[in-house]
């Protein structure tokens, strides 16, 4: 009977002892995830136009497909990237495609996810994407910006 | 320096609209104040920075004129816009007009009117900011405001505006624009068909 306190005893102290240490250990690195959007899905020539209100969705797409007579146009980078411009910036920067923590995914330059030059890429398809800018006083400005895709897939 | 500082240094506006002037278009002069200010598209000035004051602010003010009560006259060197109201009187808005090289006179109609207009960089600006979308749906924040009058067959329009810093200056493409306020009242005051009278100076 002792000995099998003794013995339970020695258990607790040795999971006390693993708990505490685990307590000390570094956190665990996050996994990095890829984005669920291809750079080569960008790539293109653009019809580009923006809105503030929900409501103005469905125009402003038609209207941007009608701006392909001066299309935004969105090369590869250099390293694989995409050349593209930041905002109020009028020379092209190479902006990678990031995958946040929160399901989302972040366009902008090198560094974690959801910086504030930053945009928000959603709704994707072969034709047409939409971009939102982090920052809120970017985001303010432009709006939800849609490119449509000129010369469809 | 802030984004919105960056901005306004930018130069603004190409010349290629001059080229476009409607019918009726006269001498040119040089502008008294011009303001090298770029548009700001989704910019929402607070109410403190729409409320013009001194000469600019709306008012009525002793007008002697043979034109019929409900001309627009525009005064592109005082920057104002005119109402005639009829017995010598006018109500006066601060308005700002064409860059030097922009400014024009000649006689126009209202053509159509339009709420919270859409907003199409013109292809000049397009290439000194590409970053721009190349259409904005009208709401605020829109460089054009809260309403448009389209003036004859041309490309102008008294419109509103998004930089109520700009008004009493020459910085546009050639267009004429009021505060929100103001345009939205004048707006209300005038039909298409409205007879625009545009003068590089006005006699009282």
């Amino acid at each position: 009977m002792i000995a099998r306190r003794g013995a339970a005893l020695a258990l607790v102290g040795l999971l006390s002892a693993f708990v505490a240490g685990c307590g000390e250990t570094p956190p665990p690195t996050p996994a990095i995830v890829a984005p669920a959007i291809s750079t080569d899905q960008l790539v293109g020539k653009w019809g580009f136009a923006a809105y503030h209100k929900d409501t103005d969705r469905a125009r402003t797409a038609k209207e941007a497909a009608a701006q392909c007579n001066r299309p935004y146009v969105i090369n590869k980078g250099p390293t694989g990237g995409l050349m593209m411009n930041l905002a109020d910036q009028k020379e092209l920067s190479e902006l990678i495609l990031k995958a946040g923590p929160d399901g989302q995914t972040y366009l902008g330059p090198p560094g974690p996810p959801g910086g504030a030059d930053d945009r928000i890429v959603s709704n994707v398809d072969a034709n047409s994407f939409t971009t939102v800018w982090v920052d809120p006083d970017n985001a303010s400005r432009y709006g939800t910006s849609v490119y449509v895709r000129c010369g469809r897939r | 320096m802030t984004v919105r500082a960056g901005l306004l240094l930018r130069v603004a506006l190409g010349a290629a609209l001059a080229a476009l002037l409607g019918a009726g278009a006269g001498a040119q002069t040089p502008g008294q104040d011009e303001m090298n200010v770029v548009d700001q598209p989704g910019y929402q000035p607070t109410p403190e920075e729409e409320q013009l004051s001194g000469a600019y602010e709306k008012q009525e003010v002793f007008f002697r004129t043979t034109e019929a009560p409900g001309t627009i006259i525009i005064d592109t060197k005082g920057r104002f816009l005119y109402l005639v109201q009829g017995n010598n009187r006018a109500l006066r808005y601060g308005i700002g007009v064409g860059r030097d090289g922009f400014t024009w006179s000649g006689l126009q109609k209202i053509a159509r009117k339009q709420e919270w207009p859409d907003w199409r960089p013109p292809p000049e600006m397009i290439e000194r900011q590409p970053y721009l979308p190349r259409f904005m749906a009208g709401g605020p924040g829109n460089p054009l405001g809260a309403r448009a009058m389209y003036l004859g067959a041309t490309v102008y329009r008294i419109h509103g505006t998004n930089q109520p810093q700009t008004i009493g200056h020459a910085v546009s493409s050639g267009c004429f624009r009021l505060v929100n306020d103001d345009v939205i009242d004048l707006y209300d005051r005038v039909p298409v068909g409205t007879k625009v009278i545009i003068r590089q100076a006005v006699a009282l």
